[in-house]
């Protein structure tokens, strides 16, 4: 019999896991010990009340939204051709045939080294290991490497990489991320995170530097972030510093430091928020956003504002309609009044350059509470 | 592509998986269907029973594994690294969910899978739904080895390669989540048939 008490095996005890001597000893254990025959009882309840969840049908219609995302992988060529059919090598038999294909090759041979020789340089950024063995194509990169237009750069697990885009910035390659140059040019720089994570931070002019995602468009605003993609092609932007705009047709969240916002394959960008604000707060948002959570979710979100939060109802605005809309715009009004040639009227009509005038005069706050302890130190320089 | 497995008797995986491997569309499928409701219960439950996570984790999983298919070697890797992916893609998502916001009683879609009969499925849905809760207020640790006990069916040894600990661990997790199980729900012992206190011992 087991001196000690057994409680700590009587999971396995009931499971059948232990080997045949030791469940013996435990079984022997039991008879003579009350304490853990009550332990007993207690755990033959647990694996009860476990056993009566019962197992859920998963929905039908995923599997549409898995072929149309593999499709769509596809179509990007991130499946890196495994799934392509070897075409056979064919033998030519005959001399002729063999005289004709070398005198080809030379010509095609000479044609292509005068046009090695004579194109431009090749629009490529720099890129440095930071950790493990990145990828840039099939090839693993030194200590540094070259990423052309088109191709991709590839951290496995232990792998990081820093990107130097052209002259502007830099962009930090997280582990499992899979991003590719799209274009590289005097008035544009694009990224394609197809996966993954990077951190960028830019000082150029804005809309220079764009990052491609499955679900939206990330613009550079002047700024530093950071950018996750899933594999469901759902994407989380933080910003850090200055300014990103999120796109997706005409759909567009601008994001100042402090904040953040989600975007998902056919909605595109979500409603932008700030990170402090309340829980309820952002599980409504995230229901409104992207799980249909309509009016219900919509009133937390008013409820709960703040006047930070005002970033996030000023780009409800144009989200909703109605009496939603007027219930948005008081809440707004509420926290922070219109500025002077800014009406009611106009604001609820959508007019565009009043709405950009309250955004204006509301991005002072934003930024105000967005940086407190740049400034205390601003105020002690001054004082 | 013409499908390379049959279409009217269930595949095994290693079937399967040698068809997938050659891009073969309809092998994806099966393949997604023989696993799609065990890892759909383990995010379901994992989440508290909320319906749009669970398709969410589903799809991520699935579409993971369908991209990664050329990789694997045998059916065992293959199903441990189901059982891995759809354990850590539950928990990397709570840690998202958490920079994003809390888990809302209110707003959350909380479904637990209907069953048939009147009085005994009213009975066995109230037991379920008070478990489901009851699970989703577990350390993420414990859940995931609850949910990959009873949904996947693994042995000890099998959740240990999953999740990357030792046997000695998955016992004293499962130990604490069937403890606490009962200590939070020990009050619905009435509503558990005979049969159903009954455990594997024979």
């Amino acid at each position: 019999m087991f001196r000690q008490h057994v409680s700590q095996h009587l999971s396995a005890y009931c499971q059948d896991e232990l080997a045949p001597p030791q469940a013996r000893r435990v079984a022997e254990h039991l008879l003579g010990c009350q304490r853990c025959r009550g332990k007993y009882e207690e755990i033959k309840l647990g694996v009860a009340l476990a056993r009566a969840l019962p197992m859920a049908d998963a929905p039908a219609a995923l599997w549409q939204g898995i072929e149309a995302a593999l499709a769509q992988q596809e179509r990007a060529g991130a499946t890196t051709g495994a799934h392509a059919p070897r075409r056979p090598f064919i033998l030519f038999a005959t001399w002729p045939r063999v005289a004709a294909l070398s005198f080809a090759s030379l010509v095609i041979a000479a044609l292509v080294g005068g046009w090695l020789y004579l194109r431009p340089p090749a629009a490529a950024w720099d890129v440095a290991r930071l950790a493990g063995a990145p990828q840039i194509g099939m090839e693993r990169i030194g200590q540094t490497g070259r990423l052309a237009v088109g191709e991709w750069l590839e951290t496995d697990s232990n792998s990081r990489a820093e990107i130097s885009v052209a002259r502007i910035g830099q962009v930090e390659i997280e582990p499992q991320t899979r991003v590719r140059l799209v274009e590289t040019r005097a008035t544009e720089h694009r990224l394609e995170l197809a996966r993954g994570t990077l951190h960028a931070r830019i000082y150029a002019p804005p809309r220079l530097f764009f990052v491609d995602t499955p679900s939206a468009v990330a613009a550079d605003l002047g700024c530093a972030y950071t950018l996750e993609v899933d594999d469901a092609g759902r994407s989380l932007l933080h910003v850090t510093s200055g300014w990103v705009a999120l796109e997706r047709g005409a759909r567009e969240s601008v994001v100042p430091a402090g904040a953040a916002c989600a975007t998902v394959p056919g909605t595109g960008p979500g409603t932008p928020y700030f990170e402090d604000a309340s829980d309820s707060f952002l599980h409504a948002l995230v229901a409104f956003d992207f799980r249909q959570g309509g009016a219900q979710a919509l009133d937390t979100v008013i409820a709960e504002a703040r006047l930070r939060d005002t970033l996030t109802l000023w780009h409800l605005l144009a989200r909703v309609d109605g009496a939603e809309r007027i219930r948005v715009y008081e809440r707004l009004a509420q926290l922070s009044p219109p500025p002077d040639g800014v009406t009611r009227d106009g604001v609820l009509g959508l007019n565009e350059a009043m709405l950009q005038r309250w955004k204006d005069d509301l991005q002072g706050k934003w930024l105000h509470e967005s940086f407190p302890a740049v400034r205390r130190v601003w105020r002690s320089l001054w004082q | 592509m013409e499908s390379q497995v049959a279409m009217s008797e269930p595949e095994s995986d290693a079937g399967l998986i040698a068809a997938c491997q050659q891009g073969d569309r309809e092998a994806f499928r099966l393949l997604f269907e023989q696993h799609k409701d065990r890892v759909y219960s383990v995010a379901l439950y994992f989440f508290g029973g909320d319906a749009a996570q669970a398709a969410d984790i589903t799809q991520q999983v699935f579409l993971k594994l369908f991209t990664k298919i050329a990789q694997f070697r045998s059916e065992a890797e293959f199903t441990t690294w189901l059982h891995r992916l759809t354990t850590n893609a539950c928990v990397d998502e709570q840690r998202k969910l958490r920079r994003l916001t809390q888990f809302d009683e209110a707003t959350g879609q909380r479904t637990v899978p209907a069953g048939t009969g009147q009085e005994y499925v009213y009975a066995r849905r109230e037991v379920a739904e008070r478990v489901t809760a009851a699970v989703a207020e577990l350390k993420p640790k414990l859940r995931v080895a609850i949910l990959l006990k009873y949904f996947e069916g693994l042995s000890y040894e099998e959740m240990a390669e999953a999740l990357g600990c030792s046997k000695g661990t998955v016992a004293s997790r499962l130990n604490r989540g069937h403890k606490m199980l009962a200590r939070r729900l020990g009050h619905l012992r009435s509503m558990l048939g005979p049969g159903e206190q009954e455990v594997n011992r024979k």
